[in-house]
C-alpha cells in the first residue's frame, strides 16, 4: 500500500506578474475588494431573464416569453446605463432575502408563525403488515430454539438414566474409552501391556471381558460405612500371574542398616492389597503395574547376569542386590502380592523407615521408571531417516562412520550404552556419596566453633552430579577475609576447586574431605590473621602457605598420604607493627596445635649488659619469639584474640610480660 | 575426524628353502620374541570391475577396484583407474549392494578374480603389525608387511623410528626411504585411504608379477 510520497502544497495565491533579472518575483499585488467584487461581477451572466425560477417545463417557453417581453421593454425604455437589469436583479434577490430574514424571525417569535413539520398520513394497513412479518420471524426463531433445547433436555435425561443403568453395553463402552479391546471370535479380549509403546516384554497383557451372570452378589463395600456397590456387568479376567499389586523396592543398606528406601508403585494405585472383586478399572490398573513391575524386574535381573563387574550383582528370586561402594549394597527387588488373601502368612515385605530418609525415595523411584520408559521409547522410535533399503534406526554418528573410515575401536565405541542397572547403580552411588559429604561437612561444622563454616548446595543437579560451596569466615570479621570453596561430588570421588586455582580430586573416603576442610580452615585463620593486620596498619614481613589441601595434592591415596603431608600443610607468617618494634609470628595447621603466636619485642626486657655486650644499645635489636598461652588470651575468637594483641602491642606501652 | 596413524606396506621376499607359510612362521616368531601378542585376524581384498564398451566409446577401458579392509569394518573403498586423476570413494558396506545392479556398466571380469591379503594381527605398544599372505584364487603369491603407527599422522615426522621398529624384525630387506606413494605426501595428514591406495599398488604388483611368469 505504500506508494510514492506526494506532498501537496497550495500554489502561491497570488500569480507572478514579472521576474527580474536577478531572480525576484515580482508578484501581482492582491486584488482589493473593489477590484475582488469587479472579478465575481463579471463571472455572473446577467443576459439571463427573471422567469428561470419558475420551474423546467415552463422554462423555455417563458424564457421566450420573458424573452419577447425584455425585448418589448427594452426597445421602450432604452436604458442609459447597462446595469440597470444588474441593478434589478439585485434589488429583487435582496427583496426576497428580506423576506426570508422576516419569515425567519417571525417564526423565531413564535407568536405569529410557528414552524411545523409537514404530517404524513399514517400508514396503518403497513403498520399491520410489518406486526405481521414480525411475529412470524420472532415465531420461527422460538421454533428453532425450542427444537434445540428440546433435543439437549432428551439428551441430559438419557445420560441420567444411562448413568443409573448399569447395562453390559453402557459398561463396556466405558470400558473401551479407556483400554484397547478387540473381538476375536465370540470373546472380547483386551491389552494391558506396554507394547504398544515398545516394550520387549514376552509378558503377555490380555485380560478377557465377559458379561456378568444375573443375581451376581452384590460387591463389598469399599469402606465401611458407605452402601454396598452394585454389582458390575461385565466381568474382567486378569491373568494369573498379574493378579494381585506389586511395588519395587530400593533400598541402600549398609550391612544391616537402611540408609534409604525407596519404593516404585503406580500412581494412583494404592499399595494394599486389592480385593478380589473390586471394580474392573482397579484391577485393570493394578495388573498393569504388576506387569510394568515384572519387566522392570526382569530387565535388571537380566542386566546383573549379562555385565560382569568386579564385584558380582548377587541375584536371588525376585531380588538383585549389588555392591556400590564396600560395605554399602543396593537392594532392588520385586513384591507381589499375587494372592491376598494368604498376604499376612506370606513373606514379609521389608520395612519402610520412616524420617528424614524418606524423602530420597523419589529420586530412584522416578529414575528406575523412567529408565525403563526410555528403554521403550528408544524401541519404538528410531532416528531419522528412515530408508527403505538400508538398515534403519542408526545414529548420525554410525551413517558417518561408513563413509568415514572409522577404525575398529571406534566403531565398538558407538556400540556401547549403559544398562539400567549400570544407570541405577550410578545414581544409588551418587546418593550415599551426596549424603555423606553433607553429613561429613555438617560434622565439621559441629567441631570447629571458631572459623564458621557455611555450605550452600545448589538446587539444581543431575542424578550423577551435584555442587555444594563452602564459606568459612569469622564471626564479626567476614568483611575481612572469607575463604569459599566448591565441591562438585561426582559418582565416586569429589572434586574440590579452590579460589586460588587449585582444583584436588578426592576419593569417596570421608578422612580425606575431612582433612581438606581442616587445611581450608588453617589457611583461613593465617590468611584472615593478614588481612586483619594489613587494616590494622602492621606490615606483612614474610608468610608461607603449606598446601592448604593435603599432602601430595590428593588423590584416591587413603588417608595415608593425608598424614603424612601433615607437617607440610601448616602455614605461617610474621606481621611486624607500625613502629617497627614489635614483630608477630603466626603459625596455623590442620592438626595438632591449630594455632601458636609469638611475639618479639624491640627493646629487650631482658638485657643485661654482661662482660662481652657491655653498651645497652645493643637491647634495640630486638628480643627472641616467645609464645603467647594462647588459651588464656582474650578474645572470642582467633581473629578477635589477634586484633587485641595487635592492638595491645602496637599501642607501644602494652606490656605482655 | 578419524585419527588412524600412519602405515607403511612393504613386501617380504620369501626367505631361501622356505615355503610362504612356513616364512610367515619365521617372522610370526620373531615378532612375538620382540615382545607383541596376537590380537586376531586381518583381511584386506581387493575386486576389480571393468567397464562395459558401451561407456566409454574408443579403446579407453576403465577398471574399478573395490578393496575392504577389516580395520575400518564399515567401509568398503572404491578407486577408479585409467583417467588422468584416481579418484577413491570411501563409502558404506551398501557400496556391495549396489555393484551388481551397476553389472550392465561394471562387469566383473572373470581373468582378474579377487586378490587379498590374510593373516594375523599383532599388537605392541602403540605398533600394529599385520603379515598377510597374499592370495589370489587360492593360490599364493607373497607375504605382505604392514606396519601401522598410531600415535602419529604425519609421516615424515615418524617414518625413522618406523624404519627402525620394521629392521628389527624384517632385517634388512627394508629400504631406508620412504615408499613412493607416500614420498610425495611425507607431510600431509595420512589417513586410511591412503593405506588402501598402497595396498592396490601392492595388488596390481602382484597381478603383474604372475602375468610376468
Amino acid at each position: 500500500m505504500s506508494g510514492p510520497k506526494i506532498s501537496i502544497e497550495t500554489p502561491q495565491e497570488n500569480q507572478i506578474f514579472e521576474i527580474t533579472y536577478d531572480g525576484r518575483e515580482i508578484p501581482q499585488p492582491p486584488l482589493s475588494m473593489s477590484e475582488n467584487l469587479a472579478r465575481l461581477a463579471a463571472k455572473i451572466d446577467w443576459s439571463r431573464s427573471d422567469g428561470e425560477e419558475d420551474g423546467d417545463e415552463a422554462a423555455p417557453s417563458s424564457a421566450e416569453g420573458d424573452g419577447d417581453a425584455d425585448s418589448q421593454v427594452t426597445t421602450f425604455q432604452q436604458p442609459t446605463w447597462p446595469w440597470e437589469s444588474v441593478r434589478n436583479k439585485i434589488r429583487d434577490a435582496y427583496t426576497e432575502v428580506c423576506v426570508l430574514s422576516d419569515v425567519l424571525s417571525i417564526a423565531r417569535h413564535k407568536r405569529y408563525m410557528v414552524l411545523d413539520g409537514v404530517t404524513q398520513d399514517a400508514p396503518e394497513p403497513k403498520q399491520i403488515i410489518q406486526v405481521i412479518s414480525k411475529k412470524k420471524g420472532l415465531a420461527a426463531a422460538a421454533q428453532i430454539l425450542s427444537e434445540g433445547a428440546e433435543r439437549m433436555r432428551e439428551n441430559l435425561a438419557e445420560q441420567r438414566r444411562n448413568r443409573n443403568n448399569n447395562d453390559f453395553y453402557t459398561e463396556l463402552l466405558r470400558l473401551r474409552q479407556k483400554w484397547r479391546l478387540r473381538k476375536v471370535g465370540n470373546n472380547i479380549i483386551g491389552d494391558l501391556s506396554y507394547k504398544q509403546v515398545g516394550s520387549r516384554f514376552w509378558l503377555s497383557g490380555t485380560f478377557e471381558v465377559k458379561k456378568a451372570e444375573e443375581n451376581a452378589p452384590a460387591l463389598p463395600p469399599p469402606a465401611p460405612g458407605l452402601p454396598p456397590v452394585p454389582p458390575s456387568p461385565i466381568i474382567v479376567t486378569v491373568p494369573s500371574e498379574l493378579q494381585g499389586a506389586a511395588f519395587i523396592y530400593v533400598t541402600i543398606r549398609k550391612d544391616q542398616e537402611t540408609l534409604c528406601s525407596a519404593r516404585l508403585t503406580h500412581p494412583g494405585s494404592t499399595p494394599l492389597p486389592v480385593p478380589q472383586s473390586q471394580h474392573w478399572s482397579d484391577r485393570l490398573d493394578a495388573a498393569q503395574n504388576v506387569l510394568f513391575c515384572k519387566e522392570l524386574i526382569a530387565q535388571l535381573a537380566r542386566e546383573a547376569v549379562q555385565l560382569q563387574p568386579r564385584l558380582p550383582h548377587m541375584v536371588i528370586g525376585n531380588e538383585i542386590t549389588s555392591t556400590i561402594f564396600p560395605g554399602i549394597h543396593l537392594v532392588m527387588g520385586l513384591a507381589h502380592s499375587a494372592r491376598p488373601e494368604r498376604r499376612p502368612a506370606a513373606a514379609p515385605l521389608p520395612p519402610v523407615p520412616a524420617g528424614p530418609l524418606g524423602d530420597n525415595n523419589y529420586v530412584l523411584e522416578h529414575s528406575l521408571h523412567q529408565l525403563l520408559r526410555h528403554m521403550h521409547h528408544r524401541n519404538m522410535h528410531h532416528a531419522m531417516p528412515h530408508p527403505a533399503s538400508a538398515p534403519m534406526g542408526m545414529s548420525k554418528r554410525r551413517r558417518q562412520a561408513g563413509p568415514g573410515a572409522a577404525s575398529r575401536g571406534q566403531l565398538l565405541k558407538m556400540v556401547e550404552s549403559e544398562t539400567l542397572l549400570e544407570s541405577i547403580i550410578r545414581q544409588a552411588r551418587h546418593v550415599v556419596l551426596r549424603m555423606r559429604t553433607a553429613f561429613a561437612i555438617d560434622s565439621c561444622a559441629r567441631e570447629i566453633k571458631d572459623p564458621l563454616i557455611v555450605t550452600h548446595w545448589n538446587s539444581v543437579n543431575s542424578p550423577t552430579q551435584s555442587c555444594c560451596k563452602v564459606n568459612i569466615m569469622t564471626h564479626g570479621y567476614d568483611s575481612v577475609h572469607r575463604t569459599t570453596f566448591l565441591i562438585n561430588v561426582l559418582e565416586d570421588s569429589l572434586r574440590c576447586v579452590c579460589r586460588d586455582g587449585r582444583v584436588m580430586t578426592v576419593s569417596y573416603e570421608t578422612s580425606e574431605l575431612h582433612y581438606i576442610i581442616l587445611c581450608q580452615v588453617s589457611q583461613h585463620n593465617l590468611l584472615a590473621a593478614q588481612s586483619l593486620g594489613r587494616i590494622m596498619g602492621w606490615t606483612v614481613k614474610s608468610s608461607s602457605s603449606g598446601q592448604g589441601g593435603g599432602g601430595g595434592g590428593g588423590g584416591s591415596d587413603s588417608s595415608q598420604t593425608a598424614q603424612s603431608g601433615g607437617g607440610a600443610a601448616s602455614s605461617s607468617c610474621v606481621l611486624s607493627a607500625p613502629g617497627g618494634h614489635c614483630y608477630v609470628a603466626v603459625r596455623c595447621q590442620p592438626h595438632g596445635e591449630p594455632v601458636a603466636v609469638s611475639v618479639a619485642q624491640s627493646p629487650k626486657r631482658d638485657f643485661f649488659p654482661t662482660a662481652l655486650v657491655t653498651e645497652h644499645k645493643w637491647e634495640h635489636l630486638g628480643g627472641a619469639f616467645r609464645q603467647i598461652k594462647w588459651e588464656k588470651m582474650e578474645g572470642r575468637n582467633f581473629l578477635n584474640k589477634m586484633e587485641l594483641l595487635m592492638a595491645n602491642l602496637s599501642s607501644g606501652t602494652g606490656n605482655i610480660m | 575426524m578419524i585419527i588412524m596413524g600412519f602405515s607403511t606396506l612393504q613386501t617380504f621376499p620369501l626367505i631361501e628353502g622356505l615355503t610362504g607359510p612356513q616364512t610367515l612362521d619365521v617372522l610370526h616368531k620373531r615378532i612375538t620374541a620382540l615382545g607383541a601378542r596376537v590380537s586376531g585376524q586381518f583381511v584386506v581384498d581387493c575386486e576389480t570391475y571393468f567397464s562395459a564398451p558401451s561407456l566409454l566409446p574408443g579403446n579407453s577401458q576403465r577398471v574399478l577396484n573395490v578393496l575392504h579392509n577389516t580395520e575400518e569394518p564399515a567401509s568398503v573403498f572404491a578407486i577408479l583407474e585409467g583417467g588422468a586423476k584416481q579418484p577413491v570413494l570411501v563409502a558404506d558396506t551398501l557400496l556391495d549392494a549396489l555393484l551388481p545392479k551397476m553389472a550392465v556398466l561394471y562387469t566383473s571380469n572373470k581373468k582378474q578374480t579377487r586378490i587379498e591379503s590374510k593373516g594375523n594381527r599383532y599388537e605392541m605398544g602403540d605398533f600394529v603389525v599385520k603379515l598377510g599372505s597374499v592370495t589370489m584364487s587360492g593360490s599364493f603369491k607373497g607375504i605382505l608387511v604392514e606396519v601401522c603407527y598410531l600415535a602419529c599422522v604425519v609421516p615424515a615426522l615418524c617414518w625413522e623410528m618406523v624404519w627402525e621398529f620394521m629392521q628389527s624384525f624384517l632385517g634388512s630387506t627394508v629400504p631406508s626411504t620412504l615408499p613412493p606413494y607416500i614420498q610425495s605426501r611425507q607431510n600431509a595428514t595420512f589417513s586410511p585411504t591412503d593405506t588402501i591406495q598402497m595396498y592396490l599398488e601392492k595388488f596390481n604388483e602382484f597381478r603383474k608379477q604372475t602375468v610376468a611368469r
